[in-house]
């Protein structure tokens, strides 16, 4: 429970911390660093528990459905890692007291600094492979944030620092999906304590690979190192807390973590020891050439944190020691060295060592804690720092998976502590020796260095006390390592090969800096690439490649998007070919008249195509519909051949309207004539085998018959199909109606735009023939109307030709209807209203929907029903007429 | 109480019909319209902790027999979906009072008519139905499209049609090829046909093209970018959490009872989705404005939706279900963030825009933080728990390149919404006259309480979890469904 | 068979017109492929080589389920039509990039 408080307390802090800083300005932070010690006090009262070797666990559910749960344990490893996070984050907390100005105090900074400490400490605790990744991402993401506030310069290195770590927390969660299959849990000490499920399953390799991936992103190793030294752009307190001594621990957490599973393993270990020794090296290569003192620490802890890695690839029980104490170690001199560099930098305005000159005389405390942390971090005795070199080397050597491993590992090793040594004197020197050239400057207040200046103390005496810690990193190593017996921790063990290994890294060091300007003319013509250009150059090559991905989308040509469904349906028809075997023979009435229909209706499709001329195509069209609607005759289906050749009239008027004033010649077709003609004819031979194979094969549908038998009897209608339209599934029939009735507002909403336009025709012929021929088509659809039911007829057909009426009396007269009734939206609302109603009217009697009744005799519902499909139909067209017979705007000025 | 499932058809035709005949008046329009919807948000809400019990409510409309009758029915799935569509519609016609768009009169009536389409897509249990269904979807919003008054939106709207036209067409084409094989349209009495003949399979195969183009599955997107860049901000947020998703749900209904998951055919859903991810996500990042970037991420999405139908595995589906509910949420506030700077400052592209917005727009700045977040699936919003189960999912039974698709896609997602960040909202403040006025409720209400949801389903998964995965396996054994559809 | 051939044709002719240039050719090239819809559907019926003519006599009945089917969907498809030649009106009043009707090579 007292995990949860813990962890409870924290987000406290941080959700608090606006309101603290509110209240106190920046001073918010000593409430914070006295919270992180609470807080840590909470841990370290379980020290007695987990030195018995015993764990802290509370847990609960969370995601019951995914097996996630809320589950914290608190064991030696976790409680190594969590007190250094709050105990740097007190020191932290308290620097930023003096460092942050009010304003900037007031910023998010705190509570995201609070917020990362909750989520650090969450995530050594978690004992949820689930939990665990949320901690890792939300560390990730308060790194982001903390980075960015330092404004516009940070967005670049924001980026490449949050990317990399990203994809790297992606791995991890395909690691933990991948663990979670292995062993059916997630709980992380399930799984750790079974090696043998996640080994012998097929996942074991991809699993450590994504364990390591994520852990090099994370903890800036190579060749994904770069990401840290642009991180520091951000406030000296960040890269004092997240980028030296906490968030990039992470990675190192992690990897001690999984050593019960992959320890010992040779490929883990190979990959760990090289990619560890190489960032090592190259860190503190690349640390010795810099002249920015914040440059050099933050090359110093890529460095470092490769030692760390390869130490923990080694996997014996001596090496894990080593990394644990090395942690410690390494964030007191790490944090202290980047806290006392944010005040130099403060002081002096600069960190550059070829502008900083002669600080000891002027800040001689602030020197003299620099120097301190510098040969803590340099290993010599009798700090911390040289405590745990010692172990590094002596973990290293340990390494066995060659011969030669340990030895090459071993000297590696010591070049770069030796590179280190140098430059740890080069920050003391550059920054503090040589003339004074600032006199006026002087000591930093006390408050502002005390923070430093603890923690450099602490490293002076840990180093002789170090055997006060042998039972935590006993006992954290036992953790890390089950059944392994971990090394007791003295500061001296004798004259062992690791002394001399320091010894020698000290006399290399010493002669590096005392040959430091050849060393460094030497070093600064060393080139390497360039992490952040390189990262940059891959982001915009990623951003220019999806500019290309997606340009087809872009295309402005209709025919370009139409194609590409085209192509599948062809793609579809040879699969078809090839897929489908044979099928039943063909219940086929043979018969010559349909034949000639067709004949005839292929030459006028293939006149279309080949049509120049406006009148020609529309004409061409017309004619096709013609030959459809015989050949539906012809094939028994009279509604439908009445109502499409009706349709075909209205949309040749409809074509009229909006043509008239057009110009006769099409546009030329477009570029690629013979490939469309390919695929169009590809496209129509698909359907026609479609078609051939798929339909007529089978005797009348069980629906079907039931029409046929029973419509009569059920629904009072002779007329099989209209009963089927207005009674069976007037569902269907009604909400065609809501699509014809928005068709006409959408019409209506086109035409906003345009004005009515009298056209005067002078074809008398034409204005008294509809003068004429109005009321009796009119009367004409009425008759359809009411017979519809029984006869071939209905809503639909009756309202197309009331429909043609109008049209063709707006063609004639130029006309639009004004009678306040002939109005689109008072037919649609009408329409609806008697569409829908008769519809819902036996919900309110507790039939179902639109289930067929009598008002009256002679008077069904279904008649209702159609009268209301009527009205809306007659809207659209009623619509058309209206906003395609007036004439664009831009015309009617120019006329 | 089966009557029920009427409701979110009914209610907003109604409503739709009496604004017709009303007489003009915005705020009637207002209260009509998210009245309305607020109640069909409630019926779906009531419907789908019904579903949650394995029940599923039919109705008969006219009370004709099985097989005659038009059926009418949902499952956890289909009501699940509904409640999504019902909320993003309300949502959406909230944020239509910040954006302006509902002062032409017809908008209100047009976003109802659409709701109820959906709604029905979502009930139906008839293909012909559905055909008439996704009509009365698709027109109004060929209508909504060209309601905005920008420049080219007449050649967007030629673009949206066209390709809508010709799937529709192609639908039609597939229902009666099927019912040329099969003799019926009625689902219930289709089920499993595809796995048993042929013939019905690529009738079959022919409806999931219609849908794939009308879902923007790769390489049937292409219209969607070009289309959805002349819409008004409410319109869009309205397509996007409306119309592709009536083809994916489409897909997975159909594939899940005329194919009855068929695991024959899983690689090329597989393949499918990966393509439609990777490809979207690419056009994502190369784009160069808000809205574009945006409507790429919505193909993107949709191929990590198909993944679960790939699988079609209980897992597979209750993760593509969980994926799709969230995903809707959290583009819906995208979209209406992007089309919030869209409307106060002129601009979204990226370059104009030129970063610098957090100042000023520090609600809309939250709003998007959340949402990308949980569109790019990182903890604890509801984007990941949508991605660790849909990789779960995944790893457990698909081949190895789909889950690496699926992370990688991730990463290039944040990349992406990075790209938005630093060009809408951080950096220096920004140079564009700033808006007289600040940014009124409803135009930042709806994105943040949007960004709120992700985060408490990403906090909170566990009930929406629970219902889809009672989903999930609903679609991978569909025969509740189907045996209550032909009862 | 006469269906198979008419669908096939009608299909042929409408892509073709609807992979053109300019919006005419495309919604001609739509009711084509509506047409080809109409007769594909009743086909799916089965042939029952009915001639319904009054006083014919006629063949067997036909299936009226894709009767009912192919009327919604003119219908349907009638409104599609008539709202995308609205669109083609509307469209010459403003500049397009690509295809316009418009600018012929009058």
């Amino acid at each position: 429970m007292s995990l949860l408080v813990a962890l409870a307390a924290l987000g406290g802090l941080a959700a608090g911390a606006p309101l603290l800083t509110r209240a106190l300005g920046r001073n918010a932070g000593y409430v914070l660093a006295a919270g992180f010690l609470g807080v840590a006090c909470l841990l370290a009262a379980h020290t007695p528990t987990v030195l018995d070797d015993r764990t802290v666990d509370w847990s609960a559910d969370w995601i019951p459905s995914l097996g996630v749960s809320l589950a914290l344990r608190l064991d030696g490893v976790s409680l190594v890692f969590s007190l250094v996070a709050l105990v740097v984050g007190a020191l932290v907390m308290a620097y930023c007291c003096r460092y942050l100005g009010d304003a900037s105090a007031r910023g998010p900074v705190y509570p995201l600094l609070a917020l990362f400490a909750a989520a650090m400490v969450g995530l050594v605790l978690a004992d949820d492979l689930v939990l665990l990744y949320v901690f890792w991402e939300i560390t990730t993401l308060c790194s982001f944030a903390l980075v960015s506030t330092a404004g516009a310069k940070a967005a670049g290195p924001g980026r490449h620092a949050l990317v990399v770590t990203v994809v790297g927390g992606l791995a991890l969660l395909v690691a933990v999906v991948l663990l979670t299959l292995a062993t059916g849990t997630t709980r992380l000490s399930a799984v750790l304590a079974d090696p043998a499920s996640v080994l012998d399953s097929p996942y074991a390799l991809p699993i450590a690979a994504c364990v390591a991936l994520a852990a090099f992103t994370k903890s800036a190793q190579f060749p994904f190192q770069s990401w840290l030294p642009g991180a520091m752009v951000a406030m000296t307190p960040v890269s004092a807390y997240l980028h030296a001594a906490t968030m990039v621990k992470a990675g190192i957490y992690l990897l001690v973590r999984m050593s019960p599973l992959f320890a010992g393993q040779t490929a883990w270990s190979a990959v760990l020891i090289t990619v560890g020794l190489t960032t090592a090296l190259l860190g503190a290569v690349q640390a010795l050439r810099e002249h920015d003192l914040k440059a050099m620490l933050a090359r110093s802890t890529v460095s470092q944190l490769g030692l760390l890695v390869a130490v923990i690839g080694v996997g014996t029980s001596t090496a894990l020691a080593a990394a644990l104490l090395h942690t410690m170690a390494h964030a007191l001199f790490k944090a202290t060295l980047f806290m006392l560099v944010g005040i130099v930098d403060k002081e002096t305005g600069s960190r550059d060592i070829r502008e900083l000159s002669g600080l000891r005389k002027v800040m001689p405390w602030t020197a003299a804690a620099t120097a301190v942390a510098a040969l803590s971090m340099a290993g010599v005795p009798p700090m911390l720092g040289f405590v745990s070199k010692e172990y590094l080397f002596m973990g290293l050597l340990s390494a066995d998976v060659t011969p030669w491993a340990g030895p090459v590992a071993g000297a590696v090793a010591v070049t770069a502590s030796a590179l280190t040594f140098a430059y740890g004197a080069r920050i003391v020197w550059g920054a503090f020796g040589g003339p004074v050239e600032q006199p006026e400057l002087y000591e930093p207040a006390p408050a502002f260095l005390a923070p430093a200046a603890v923690a450099a103390v602490v490293g002076v005496l840990a180093g002789p006390a170090v055997s006060l810690l042998d039972p935590v990193i006993d006992s954290a190593t036992t953790d890390a390592l089950p059944g392994s017996t971990p090394p007791s921790i003295y500061a001296w063990h004798g004259l062992s090969p690791e002394l001399a290994m320091s010894a020698t890294t000290v006399a290399v060091g010493l002669v590096l800096f005392w040959q430091r300007d050849r060393v460094d003319a030497a070093l600064q013509r060393l080139r390497f690439p360039d992490g952040p250009a390189l990262f940059t150059r891959g982001h915009d090559a990623l951003l220019a490649f999806g500019g290309r991905v997606g340009a087809p989308d872009r295309s402005p040509s209709l025919a370009a998007h139409l194609a590409r469904p085209l192509l599948a349906v062809v793609a579809l028809g040879v699969v078809g070919l090839l897929t489908v075997g044979p099928v039943p023979a063909r219940v086929d009435a043979g018969d010559p008249g349909r034949w000639l229909v067709v004949a005839l209706l292929g030459a006028a499709v293939l006149g279309t195509a080949l049509a120049t001329r406006t009148v020609a195509l529309v004409a061409l069209v017309g004619v096709a519909g013609l030959f459809v609607s015989l050949w539906l005759l012809l094939s028994g289906s009279l509604d439908v051949a009445i109502t499409l050749l009706l349709v075909e009239v209205l949309t040749a008027v409809v074509l009229v309207l909006v043509l008239r004033d057009r110009p006769l010649r099409l546009p030329a077709p477009g570029p690629r004539r013979l490939p469309t003609a390919v695929l169009a004819v590809a496209v129509g031979l698909v359907a026609a085998g479609a078609t051939a194979a798929l339909t007529g094969r089978r005797e009348l549908s069980a629906a079907g018959t039931f029409f046929l038998d029973r419509a009569e009897e059920l629904t009072g209608g002779t007329n099989v199909v209209n009963t089927v339209l207005v009674d069976f599934r007037g569902l269907d029939t009604l909400l065609e109606s809501v699509v014809v009735g928005v068709a006409a507002l959408g019409l209506l909403l086109l035409g906003t735009a345009t004005v009515p336009h009298p056209t005067d025709t002078d074809d008398v012929l034409l204005r008294v023939g509809t003068h004429l021929l109005a009321p009796g088509m009119l009367l004409l659809s009425a008759w359809l109307l009411w017979r519809g039911h029984d006869e071939p007829g209905g809503g639909f057909i009756s309202a197309l030709v009331a429909g043609i009426a109008v049209a063709l009396r707006q063609l004639a007269s130029g006309t639009v209807p004004t009678r306040a009734w002939l109005q689109p939206g008072p037919l649609l609302g009408v329409g609806a209203v008697l569409s829908v109603g008769v519809g819902l009217a036996p919900l309110l009697v507790g039939d179902a929907l639109l289930t067929p009744f009598h008002l009256v005799p002679f008077l069904s519902s279904a008649l209702v029903f159609d009268l209301g499909v009527w009205l809306m139909v007659l809207a659209l067209v009623v619509a058309v007429v209206q906003a395609l017979g007036a004439r664009p705007e831009h015309e009617q000025v120019a006329a | 109480m089966n009557a029920l499932v009427i409701a979110p058809i009914a209610l907003p035709l109604v409503a739709a019909a009496v604004l017709l005949l009303a007489p003009r008046s915005t705020t009637l329009a207002r209260v009509v319209g998210i009245g309305a919807t607020a109640l069909v948000v409630l019926a779906a809400a009531v419907l789908l902790a019904r579903t949650l019990t394995g029940e599923v409510p039919v109705v008969q409309v006219g009370g004709w027999p099985a097989g005659i009758a038009i059926v009418l029915a949902l499952d956890a799935f289909g009501a699940l979906v509904l409640l999504l569509t019902a909320a993003v519609t309300l949502l959406g016609l909230v944020y239509a009072i910040g954006t302006g768009e509902d002062r032409e009169r017809t908008f209100t009536p047009l976003v109802l008519v659409m709701s109820a389409g959906v709604s029905g897509a979502l009930s139906t249990a008839d293909l012909f139905n559905l055909f008439v269904f996704v009509e009365v979807v698709l027109i109004p919003s060929y209508v909504l499209l060209t309601l905005a008054p920008r420049r080219q939106r007449i050649a967007g709207a030629r673009l949206y049609v066209g390709v809508n036209l010709l799937a529709s067409t192609l639908f039609l084409g597939g229902i009666g090829l099927l019912y040329g094989v099969t003799g019926t349209v009625q689902l219930g009495q289709l089920a499993g046909v595809a796995t048993a003949s042929a013939p019905a399979a690529l009738a079959a195969t022919l409806l999931l093209v219609a849908m794939g183009i009308k879902s923007a599955v790769v390489p049937l997107h292409s219209w969607l970018p070009g289309s959805y860049s002349v819409a008004g901000p409410a319109v869009t947020v309205l397509f996007s959490g409306l119309l592709t998703k009536i083809g994916l749900y489409a897909l997975f209904r159909l594939y899940s009872v005329l194919f009855d998951g068929d695991p024959r055919f899983l690689w090329v859903l597989l393949v499918v989705a990966v393509l439609t991810m990777v490809v979207g996500v690419l056009s994502a990042v190369g784009a160069t404005a808000v809205r574009p970037v945006l409507t790429a991420h919505m193909v993107s999405q949709i191929g990590y939706v198909l993944v679960g139908l790939g699988l079609s595995t209980a897992a597979g589906l209750g993760a593509a279900t969980f994926f799709l509910v969230q995903y809707v949420l959290v583009k819906a506030a995208l979209f209406m963030v992007g089309g919030a700077v869209e409307v106060r400052y002129g601009t979204d592209v990226l370059a104009r825009v030129g970063g610098g917005l957090v100042h000023r727009e520090r609600w809309l700045a939250v709003a998007f933080a959340g949402s990308a977040l949980a569109l790019v699936g990182i903890p604890p919003t509801s984007g990941f728990v949508a991605k660790l189960q849909l990789a779960t999912a995944a790893a457990a039974d698909g081949p190895w390149w789909v889950l690496v698709a699926v992370v990688a896609v991730s990463a290039v997602t944040m990349v992406s919404m990075l790209k938005l960040w630093n060009g809408v909202f951080w950096g220096e403040p920004s140079s564009l006259p700033a808006p007289a006025r600040g940014a009124s409720a409803t135009l930042v209400g709806p994105p943040l309480l949007l960004a709120a949801v992700a985060l408490v389903l990403g906090i909170w998964a566990e009930p929406l979890l629970a219902a889809s995965t009672i989903a999930g396996q609903q679609l991978a054994d569909p025969s509740a469904w189907v045996a209550a559809v032909t009862r | 068979m006469t269906a198979a051939v008419a669908v096939g044709l009608l299909v042929a002719g409408g892509s073709y017109l609807v992979l053109q240039r300019g919006l005419l050719r495309v919604v001609l090239g739509f009711v084509l492929l509506g047409h080809a819809m109409v007769v594909l559907v009743l086909a799916a019926g089965g042939d029952r080589g009915g001639f319904a003519l009054p006083g014919n006599g006629g063949g067997e009945p036909a299936d009226p389920l894709p009767q009912a089917f192919v009327l919604t969907a003119v219908v349907i498809a009638f409104a599609v039509t008539v709202y995308l030649l609205g669109l083609l009106r509307a469209g010459s009043e403003e500049p397009s990039p690509a295809d316009d009707d418009a600018r012929g090579p009058s």
